[in-house]
């Protein structure tokens, strides 16, 4: 079969940036992560409670931005100590699947 | 579900030697009731602490919101709600909440028949950098409002603004239970608002239990030390959130969150140090960060807590050698006991007498979470344990801010997520 010239261009160009695309956000495995590691301090929708600050209403930029740097060991805000430990474990395909879950659910 | 049979020993037994010294009989007497649950509130905002009525009417707290109360018939009314609140029949505009501070505990006057008089904690901004008070209200005869406030307690400190500690934020170790004794005396604990010379301090009223009567006015044999501020009952404590008193005399005993380590319930005694000095330069310490050793050393990082134990103990008894020693420290680990009643009723079963401790859950440093109530059989001179057993929970477990055991012999536990749960032995 002969491909028309404009449709192998179009073929051409949609690879690579399909193959740029990051992974896609399992969000089952962020539901089941968040409710084993964070809804303890975080609450079970996200509100905070406590001392503990609310995760709802957060964007995936944002809380991607946040866990990365806790991963990387830096302090932000009075918690840091606690939240250290626990994104230390975290893979990038744990902080994809639970900002997207988060983001998703805690409106 | 019969209870579960975790037995929490001193760790210093071997797992062998636990083997060998419990035997059947010992499991039985720590057997108790088989529990159920209902749910008696939900969606509720960090609700923090209940008092009933004999009829079952039950004043509840949320933190960022203010006072209510829960009809028999099951009507809830908003009464006294904090400053910018919707939907409550009066607001305390300089009343506000802020980190661990907030409308906090709430107690029923002994005499409220006579009187209509119940009380909160709560911080407030009308002293400034803000503090905490014990404010007493009327309670109209059909419990839909409340009026004529009069602060009892006006001077508790609060924490204002952040500073360079784990959970560092303003509001940060306010204390904030308040219970009745059974000689009717009322009993107010604050914390050390992170403030490292406020618990030994002998005027400033952080880091102390009070005991006062309903007017405010200290009770006489309170018997702090000479020059103390006469309404303290016990000093030198961090943040006491749980007390209740022994059934059978009346002794108050606290539950108090540690430091990354040693969680302890303390039994009172009058004018007695719990033995917390977080001071620089004190005990062999030097230099801390702002100024308050609570947390150290490596405040901010993994640690072994025996170590951190022998450097900032929770109950100092080399510098203090009449310190209250504790009954029981959690096996040296900081899981947040914050919360305490004794249970009482032939319906608990072995459990009838039995010291019931809620604790938060914190996992900090390999440290596991915890969330749980306790089950302790105090000994009878109050200084150690017989056990600790775990409740198993009829329910999913929480971050248990409150236990109460209502007028209907049940125990009522608040959590942080938003629900009160009425727990009932069969």
């Amino acid at each position: 079969m002969k491909i028309p010239t404009g449709t192998a261009l179009l073929l051409a160009l949609a690879v690579p940036a399909i193959a740029q695309e990051p992974p896609a956000a399992d969000i089952a495995a962020g539901e089941k992560m968040y409710a084993s590691s964070c809804a303890r301090c975080h609450g079970r929708t996200g509100r905070g409670m406590a001392s503990f600050p609310p995760v709802e209403g957060k964007d995936v930029d944002y809380l991607v931005g946040r866990l990365e740097q806790y991963r990387e060991g830096e302090n932000v805000g009075p918690n840091s100590a606690l939240m250290k430990p626990v994104a230390a474990k975290l893979s990038d395909e744990d902080i994809t699947n639970l900002s997207a879950f988060i983001a998703a659910n805690f409106q | 579900m019969p209870s579960k049979l975790l037995t929490w020993q001193a760790t210093t037994l071997a797992a062998t030697a636990m083997a060998a010294i419990l035997p059947a009989a010992a499991l039985a007497q720590n057997q108790g009731p088989t529990l159920t649950h209902e749910t008696v509130l939900s969606d509720l905002q960090d609700p923090w602490d209940m008092a009933f009525l004999p009829d079952g009417t039950m004043f509840f707290t949320e933190k960022c919101r203010g006072l209510s109360v829960l009809l028999p018939s099951g009507d809830v009314n908003a009464l006294l709600g904090i400053g910018g609140s919707d939907g409550f029949s009066s607001t305390g505009e300089d009343l506000f909440c802020e980190g661990q501070a907030g409308m906090n505990g709430v107690a029923v006057d002994p005499d409220f028949d006579e009187n209509r008089f119940v009380y909160v904690y709560s911080a407030s901004n009308l002293t400034e950098p803000g503090g905490n008070r014990v404010l007493r209200l009327v309670v109209n005869d059909d419990l839909s409002e409340v009026s004529d406030r009069t602060d009892i307690v006006d001077d508790i400190p609060y924490k204002p603004v952040a500073t360079d500690q784990p959970f560092g934020g303003p509001g940060a170790h306010n204390g904030g239970r308040i219970r009745f004794d059974p000689e009717g005396h009322l009993f107010v604990t604050t914390g050390d608002t992170h403030n490292a010379e406020v618990p030994q301090s002998p005027t400033l009223i952080g880091g102390k239990v009070l005991r006062i009567d309903r007017d405010g006015e200290p009770i006489e044999g309170n018997n702090a030390p000479d020059g103390f501020d006469p309404r303290i009952f016990t000093y030198g404590h961090r943040n006491v959130q749980g007390i209740a008193f022994r059934p059978d005399t009346g002794q108050p005993v606290v539950a108090e969150h540690g430091p990354w380590h040693s969680d302890e319930i303390t039994a009172l005694v009058a004018g007695g140090n719990g033995g917390w000095d977080p001071r620089p330069g004190e005990a062999g310490r030097g230099e801390c960060p702002d100024g308050y050793c609570g947390y150290e050393p490596n405040q901010m990082d993994e640690m072994n807590p025996q170590e951190r134990a022998e450097y900032m103990p929770m109950t100092d008894l080399n510098t203090y050698p009449d310190a209250m020693k504790p009954a029981w420290n959690n096996n040296g680990l900081s899981q947040g006991s914050v919360s305490a009643a004794f249970l009482s009723g032939e319906q608990w079963g072995e459990w009838d007498g039995r010291m019931v401790v809620g604790l938060m859950g914190i996992g900090f440093g390999g440290t596991p979470v915890g969330q749980r109530i306790d089950i302790v059989d105090l000994a009878e001179d109050g200084l150690s344990v017989n056990n600790v057993t775990e409740m198993a929970l009829p329910m999913e477990s929480g971050r248990f801010r409150s236990l109460v055991q209502g007028p209907d012999g049940n125990l009522y536990a608040a959590i942080d997520e938003g629900d009160i749960y009425r727990i009932t032995p069969e």
